[in-house]
Order: C-alpha cells, then sequence, then structure tokens
C-alpha cells in the first residue's frame, strides 16, 4: 500500500493561478505616469511643484498609517496598497505651488482621513478623495488657491529661472513662512506682488495658445522651453495627455472616462464656439489643452473607486463630468472645474452602476431596467 | 481535402466571440512533448463507486471474486448513475471507504483489486459498422459502458442524450481552454478518428441536424488531425479563438450558435447538446470495440515532475503512482492540483485514486503555485466586470455577499455565475472571489432548504390546528345534537366525521349482537381454533 499523505501541502479554493499584477503596482504605474508631466511643471514653475508633491506624500502616509492603526488594519499590507501616495500626488500637483504647508496638510487630512477612511477606507469612499481634500480647500481658501506663489527674477534684465539655487530657497520659504526672509514675506503678503495668478485665470484672459503663437512667430522648437513664452501650461497639459495615454496602453485605465470626457469637451465647445466669443467661451484647444482637463481625465477621473464600472457605464460617467467641466468652466464662477465635475459625477456613479449593469448571460435583455428593489 | 457544406468553417473569416474571459499563460507546451502513454499496471487499483455527484454504484462482486478486465463490478444506481467496470483483471481485495478526489477529502466506498498482471479481457463483440444498431440501442451500450463526462462534470453521457428535444447543434468540445490541461489536445493529435467516429454515434442517438468539432485556434497540431480525419461534410470543423473559458458549455454554445441557453434551463432546452472529445472518443471505443470505459487519458504535469506528459491512465490507478512515473521530486510539491489551474481543486492525499473526471494533475512548485498574496480591499477597478464570461458584475456581488445579503446577491445573478475563476485571475487586490460566491451560494441552498423545511412544518402544524378546532366544534356540535356539519369542515374527512357518540354506542351495540349470535350458533364446540384473532370477525 502506498502511504504517501502530505500534510504539508497548500489546500486552496480556485483558481490556483492569478495575474501578476497587483494593487500597489497599479497605482504606482499612475504615480510613473504622472510623472513627466511633474517634472515639465517644476521645469517652468520652479521647484515649489515638487515641494508640494513630497510634502503631500509624506503628510498623506502619516494619516494613512495613523486611520489604519486607528481601525485595526495590518499597517504593511494596507500602506502597501499605494492608494494614499496617489492621492498626495494628485493632491499635490491641484494646489497651487508656493503655497503654504498648513494648506497642504489640511487639505491631506481632508483627503485621507475625513474622505477616504471615515467612509470605510479604500474601495469605500464615496468620492474621490483627493477632488474631496481640493473642493474643501477651495471653498475654506478661495484666494490661497487661485494664486500662485513663483519665485521670479530678482532683477527685470535677469533670465527668469525657477530651478536656481535662490529660487528654490524662495519656494521653501514659501511653503514654511516662518523661516521666510523679509522681502519673502513681503511678497506673500502683497497679492499681486510676486505672486502671479494661476495659469489658467491667464489663459482664460487670452484666449490663445501660446504654442501655435511660437509656431505662427517663426520662432524655433527651443521656443517652446523658454520659460517666458508662456507655453508651460500647455506643454504639463500634453505630459499628462502622454502619461495617459501610457496608462491605456499598460491597461490600467480604460479608454471609456479619458474618451468620454474629452469628446463631449470637444463637442460643447465646438458647438458654442464663434469668433465674437473667444473670450467667454474660448476655444477647443484652449479647452483641452490651456486648462486642467488632461489631469482630470485621464488621472482624476478614472480614479476606479469613484469611477462607475461597465464600459456603457464608464461613458456616460465620462459625458456627465465632461458637460460638468464645461458648463462650469464657461458659465459658472469658478476659474476651473475638474473636482466639481468629478465629485458631481461621483454622486452618479451608484445609479449610473445600477441601470448599466452588463446583461446576465442567460437572462432577458430587459433585466438591466428593472428596479432598485 | 475537407469538404464543409455549413458557410462557417475553420477557415471562414467568421469571427467567433463571447463576452469577458482571460487569457492566462497556456502552460501546455511541456506535457505535449511526448505522445500519450499506456501506464504500467498498478498492483493495486482503488475503484471508487462515487464517479461524480450522482448517486454511487452498488457492488456485485464480493471480496475474493476473480474479475476480469471490463467486467461489470457494481451497478449504476438511478439514472444518474454510472455503473463501474474491473480496469484491469485481478482479485477483489476489500470492498471499504476510501478517500476520492474530490476538494474536500470525502470518502466513498472503494472495490480494490489486487492486479493479477495478465490484464485479461472478458469476452467482447467488436463491431464495424454504427448503423446497424438503431438510436436507443446505442444510447442503451454507452449507458451501460459507463460512459460519462470526461470533461470534468462526468454527467453520464447516456442519461444526457435520453432527451427528447429535437436537436439542432451537437457540439464535440475539444476547445480545452484552461491551462496545463491538455489530454483533450493530445488524444486529438493521435487519435482524431476515433473522436469524429465517437461523434457519428452521438450524432446517430440525438438525431442532431448539423455536428461539430470546436478546437482553439492555438492547437494547429490537433486541428490539422482532426482535419484529415473527417472525410465528408457530416461533420464541420470549428476554430475559435484562445481564450479562457471558450470551453465552457455555455460559453461555446453562445459564440457557435450566438444564443445563450436560459438561466436555470439546460442547452438541450435550446436544441443543442455538447459532448467532451475525450467522451466521444470512450463512446466510439463503447460502442466499436464493446469495451466500457476503463480508462482515460491524464494530463500529468506542473514543475515539480521531471518529464510531465499525458497517461491513458486505468480507473483507480492511485495519484502518487501517476506522479511517480513522471519522476515526482516529492520536497518541491507544494501544491496538487486536480484539474486545471483555474477551476481545480487541491487534494492533499495522494492515495487518491484516477476516476473518470480527473482529467488533469498538476505538481505545482512552489515557485510556479505561490501562496495567495493577502487580500486588499476591493478598488472597484472593474476588470472582474470585464472578466466576466457570465455578464455579471463580481465586484458588487462581493460587496453584497460582504455585508451578509445573500438573497440579494442572487437578484444580481449570483446562481449564473460558473464559477469560471477568471475574476479572481484578473483581481488587483487577491480577492477569493470564488470562494465567496461558492459560500454564498451554499449558504442560499441552506437558507432554501431551511424555507422549505420550515414552510412544510408550517403547514402541518395548520392542519393540526385545523384539526383540533374541528374536533371541538363537532363536540360541541355533538353536546347540541346538531347535524349540520360545522363550516371550514374538511369534507374528505370521513373517519372523523363518522365519529360521534351516537355512532360509537351504535357499535358497540352492534359487537355485543355479533359475540351473542355467535355463542349462540356454537354453544359447545370448543374444537374450533382460530388461528387469528381476527378471523373470525365479519
Amino acid at each position: 500500500m502506498i502511504t504517501s499523505t502530505t500534510s504539508s501541502l497548500i489546500a486552496s479554493c480556485s483558481p490556483q493561478q492569478q495575474a501578476k499584477i497587483t494593487t500597489g503596482q497599479i497605482m504606482l504605474w499612475v504615480i510613473a505616469a504622472c510623472l513627466p508631466a511633474i517634472f515639465l511643471s517644476t521645469y517652468f514653475f520652479g521647484i515649489g511643484v515638487m515641494l508640494n508633491i513630497v510634502l503631500a506624500s509624506v503628510f498623506a502616509l502619516s494619516f494613512e498609517a495613523v486611520a489604519l492603526k486607528l481601525r485595526n488594519k495590518n499597517l504593511r499590507t494596507n500602506l502597501l496598497d499605494n492608494s494614499a501616495l496617489v492621492t498626495a500626488v494628485l493632491l499635490g500637483i491641484a494646489i497651487p505651488p508656493g503655497s503654504e504647508w498648513w494648506l497642504i496638510l489640511s487639505g491631506v487630512f481632508f483627503a485621507v482621513v475625513i474622505a477616504k477612511h471615515a467612509f470605510g477606507g479604500l474601495g469605500q469612499n464615496l468620492f474621490n478623495p483627493a477632488m474631496c481634500g481640493y473642493a474643501m480647500l477651495l471653498l475654506a481658501f478661495p484666494l490661497d488657491m487661485t494664486s500662485w506663489h513663483i519665485p521670479v527674477a530678482q532683477q527685470a534684465d535677469e533670465p527668469f529661472s525657477p530651478l536656481s539655487l535662490a529660487s528654490m530657497q524662495t519656494s521653501i520659504q514659501f511653503l514654511l513662512p516662518a523661516f521666510a526672509t523679509d522681502s519673502v514675506s513681503n511678497t506673500l503678503n502683497l497679492a499681486d506682488g510676486l505672486s502671479m495668478a494661476t495659469p489658467l485665470i491667464e489663459q482664460k484672459m487670452a484666449g490663445k495658445s501660446a504654442i501655435f503663437a511660437i509656431f505662427n512667430s517663426a520662432g524655433s522648437w527651443l521656443d517652446l522651453l523658454r520659460r517666458e513664452s508662456g507655453a508651460g501650461w500647455e506643454l504639463v497639459n500634453i505630459g499628462f495627455m502622454v502619461g495617459g495615454l501610457f496608462l491605456i496602453y499598460k491597461k490600467i485605465i480604460s479608454w471609456h472616462i479619458p474618451l468620454s470626457i474629452i469628446g463631449s469637451i470637444v463637442l460643447l465647445s465646438l458647438l458654442f464656439y464663434s469668433e465674437n466669443s473667444v473670450n467667454t467661451y474660448g476655444t477647443t484647444y484652449l479647452h483641452l489643452f490651456g486648462s486642467a482637463t488632461m489631469i482630470g481625465a485621464f488621472f482624476i477621473a478614472t480614479d476606479p473607486v469613484s469611477a462607475a464600472t461597465t464600459p456603457i457605464g464608464k461613458l456616460l460617467y465620462g459625458v456627465i463630468i465632461g458637460c460638468c467641466i464645461y458648463s462650469i468652466r464657461v458659465w459658472g464662477s469658478y476659474l476651473d472645474s475638474i473636482a466639481f465635475a468629478v465629485l458631481f459625477g461621483n454622486f452618479c456613479t451608484p445609479l449610473i452602476d445600477h441601470y448599466c449593469a452588463p446583461t446576465i448571460y442567460g437572462h432577458a435583455r430587459k433585466r438591466i431596467w428593472k428596479p432598485a428593489n | 481535402m475537407k469538404h464543409s457544406f455549413f458557410p462557417a468553417t475553420s477557415s471562414s473569416k467568421k469571427s467567433y466571440y463571447f463576452t469577458g474571459g482571460i487569457k492566462p499563460p497556456a502552460n501546455k507546451k511541456r506535457s505535449l512533448r511526448s505522445v500519450i502513454m499506456d501506464t504500467p499496471i498498478p498492483e493495486f487499483l482503488y475503484l471508487s463507486l462515487k464517479q461524480y455527484s450522482g448517486p454511487d454504484a452498488i457492488p456485485v462482486v464480493c471480496v475474493g471474486d476473480k474479475v476480469l478486465k471490463g467486467q461489470l463490478l457494481a451497478n449504476a444506481e438511478g439514472e444518474l448513475g454510472v455503473p463501474i467496470h474491473a480496469s484491469t483483471s485481478g482479485t477483489i481485495r476489500e470492498i471499504t471507504n476510501r478517500i476520492i478526489p474530490d476538494e474536500f477529502g470525502h470518502e466513498a466506498g472503494s472495490i480494490c483489486i489486487e492486479a493479477d498482471g495478465q490484464d485479461t479481457w472478458i469476452t467482447r463483440q467488436p463491431i464495424t459498422d454504427f448503423k446497424s444498431l438503431g438510436p436507443e440501442l446505442l444510447r442503451e451500450k454507452i449507458q451501460l459502458a459507463g460512459i460519462c463526462g470526461l470533461g470534468g462534470a462526468g454527467f453520464p453521457t447516456g442519461k444526457k442524450f435520453s432527451s427528447n428535444k429535437p436537436i439542432d447543434w451537437l457540439i464535440i468540445n475539444g476547445a480545452e481552454c484552461e491551462p496545463y490541461i491538455t489530454c483533450d489536445q493530445a488524444l486529438i493529435r493521435e487519435n482524431p478518428e476515433t473522436i469524429v467516429s465517437g461523434a457519428r454515434i452521438l450524432q446517430r442517438i440525438c438525431r442532431a441536424l448539423h455536428c461539430v468539432i470546436v478546437i482553439e485556434q492555438d492547437k494547429q497540431d490537433a486541428i490539422d488531425a482532426l482535419g484529415t480525419a473527417i472525410h465528408d461534410c457530416e461533420i464541420e470543423l470549428i476554430s475559435v479563438p484562445a481564450k479562457y473559458p471558450s470551453g465552457s458549455e455555455r460559453q461555446l454554445i453562445q459564440m457557435l450558435t450566438n444564443q445563450e441557453v436560459p438561466s436555470g434551463k439546460l442547452p438541450q432546452d435550446i436544441g443543442v447538446l455538447t459532448a467532451n472529445a475525450g467522451t466521444a472518443s470512450a463512446v466510439h471505443n463503447a460502442v466499436i470495440n464493446n469495451e466500457p470505459l476503463i480508462s482515460r487519458i491524464t494530463t500529468v504535469c506542473g514543475d515539480a515532475l521531471k518529464t510531465p506528459k499525458n497517461f491513458r491512465a486505468l480507473i483507480g490507478t492511485p495519484v502518487s503512482f501517476l506522479l511517480e512515473l513522471c519522476g515526482i521530486d516529492y520536497t518541491s510539491l507544494s501544491r496538487l492540483i486536480v484539474g486545471g489551474s483555474l477551476r481545480g481543486f487541491t487534494l492533499k492525499n495522494l492515495d487518491a485514486p484516477i476516476i473518470n473526471t480527473t482529467n488533469c494533475l498538476i505538481a505545482g512548485s512552489l515557485r510556479e503555485f505561490p501562496p495567495a498574496p493577502a487580500e486588499l480591499a476591493c478598488i472597484r477597478c472593474g476588470s472582474c466586470t470585464d472578466a466576466c464570461p457570465a455578464g455579471l458584475m463580481p465586484q458588487l456581488l462581493y460587496d453584497q455577499i460582504r455585508s451578509n445579503e445573500s438573497a440579494k446577491a442572487k437578484q444580481y445573478g449570483l446562481n449564473d455565475c460558473i464559477e469560471c475563476g477568471a475574476c479572481a485571475y484578473v483581481c488587483p487586490s487577491h480577492i477569493p472571489l470564488v470562494q465567496y460566491y461558492r459560500a454564498a451560494k451554499s449558504d442560499l441552498a441552506a437558507q432554501k432548504l431551511r424555507q422549505r423545511l420550515s414552510a412544510k412544518w408550517q403547514q402541518r402544524f395548520e392542519v393540526r390546528q385545523t384539526r383540533i378546532r374541528l374536533n371541538e366544534k363537532r363536540k360541541k356540535g355533538s353536546r347540541r345534537r346538531s347535524l349540520s356539519r360545522p363550516e371550514g369542515m374538511d369534507v374528505t374527512d370521513t373517519s372523523l366525521e363518522n365519529f360521534s357518540r351516537e355512532n360509537a354506542k351504535q357499535q358497540i351495540a352492534d359487537a355485543v349482537a355479533r359475540v351473542k349470535a355467535r355463542k349462540n350458533r356454537t354453544p359447545t364446540n370448543t374444537q374450533v381454533k382460530t388461528k387469528n384473532p381476527g378471523e373470525g370477525k365479519p
């Protein structure tokens, strides 16, 4: 008789095999796809962009750890899902560079602790945490959230170099006003001094594409990289678009949401476009690349937790967000509208998911419209 | 060479599609390097009386009996049972409970044969042309040979083909979409003619209008072999995209016929019957060679083996015997899987025998099948929705099951889940979704049983209450000497109706009168003996 019972064998439920991708890796890919735009942004607007992100990440991880501890969750496995890091990076990008540390702290606190963990942690939050944090900051501190503090040249004839040592120091002083020198703290107090309005305001006023302007004036390609050219914001948006397309290529996100957001914005902006009212309605190009549309469409609205899940649902979700973005931007009083549009989309998600559920195999198609009990 | 009557052929551009599905690494190459090997006869064979979820077979042999190869050992119990035949000649050593290969480590009655090494067949009557036999006779032959679905479900083929419904399509399933399993591919590659012949026999039985054999596109050698084996236009060869679970019955039907099997119905309800390629080959053996199902092709593979291959294994061969033939390294064996890597279950006891449905054994190493990582929170990424071939939203079901709302999960199609494991395969948070669904399904089943039982007791209680009420009413009625029937009384209940004091008095008086009459008839005859005390009564 054979006696080969092996108790060391693993017993497990099917399937015995799993695909290699993990949640933590998905989140890391999202961050990686943000990097081109972050680098471009840093190049054009100074080290403050990076500082925002780094500080937000540190805060987010600390809050996440405390919240997990309070909720009696395993720290190691749950911190490694990197979801707090993604929230921090997106919020860090969204907060104007040169903001003070407490602004970042309160935004991250609201995003991670209130919007995520208070709702039951990752996967249970109804709303996109980063956008919750951003919206809260925008409502509570409208002035701080709409002005960028960017180091500029000391003398008027000096070239503008946000990455110089002095600029870096200034950026750090913007972040931590306690260590600020007099000149910097003066500019902080002066709303219109060295600080500048967000690029979006400039774009909204200008109504023209800086990149097109450079090409039309027969300038060289390298002019794009000159900070004075004003093409920075457009290039950053292109950076986000490239990163987003990379995510679609890697199948981290699906094409449905970005396509429907961008598609509906393009349609609406074409519909309302007229030569005479460019200053109010803007051009299609401006709506796509002169605003935060790209980061919104590829990185923020695609947050899986708060987005719709079925293909048709995703398209519908994207259309809702796209229409909101355009409407708020053109007819609303807020500068940009990604946060509110995405939050509104999040409100609709459960309803969309209910009505856009796929047809179950072997059931009549009318099941979709079966009312909830 | 290959003629085709129908427009949809493997060469045509028609695309076969079903929603969802995944493309895991196939891992089939290693076991396909060598040809199918006939296993040597092990010393002891353990034939389980339970070959699948149907009722156990009933032994017709005793311990000590000498049996020949192919001799009937146990009769099928009921319509859903399969008979068991001796897979080699030898002596019955014992009939006891033994471990069977199932995921729970159950035991079932098993007949142990000590092989004599001669492998002597009982007398067989091979035939050359199955067309000389009628469909019903052929079906009976299949049933008596113990043929059942060799693809994994193990449903008795004879029973499956006994349906009177008109059949349009007979689908011979050689898709074999699951990773690691190569038994059908190897069989098609080496014996395509047996499958074609078996398909013809099955077509004759069910009188199907079309008969198709389906293979996945990535199995070119099998497609070529079958292409040369099909000589006429009666059977059609179709290759479908290599996507898991294309070999699942319902998905296959959806791909080929553009029809869905309605929930809770069987394929024959929409005029389709499917049979596994291995089953078709076994049908051929049963009808043409008059051989019962005593062996099957089993893939033995995995990283813990030196030479993975396909075996023509006798039913009842211990698993460890096959593993050792492949040069198993017990130190690196960490997980033994019966079936493929997606639907298969783990086996802890290597003494378990091969049964009819054991299509694959994977001796996995730790590197190949690492332990499942910790379960993380669901991020609602929707990968599972995209992967689900049944059109479910697995993340929604998971949510509902976690909040103990199995009934709601049922509304969202929990019972339509085919447990293919595609959702759990793609889940980036490593949530064992199939495990949740199974738990919830058995929860629902238990709930249903409880409901049925409580309904039954409720009914009985109500009957009792009515009876008590009626009795009381009657008592009152008789006191009032009322002859009117109380309302709500059960009319059929005559025994109660007749029961009343008046009647009883009358009956007693009658009995007294009868006794008196008998006494008068035989006043002195004491010799009369009555065997039965009741005999004297009128």
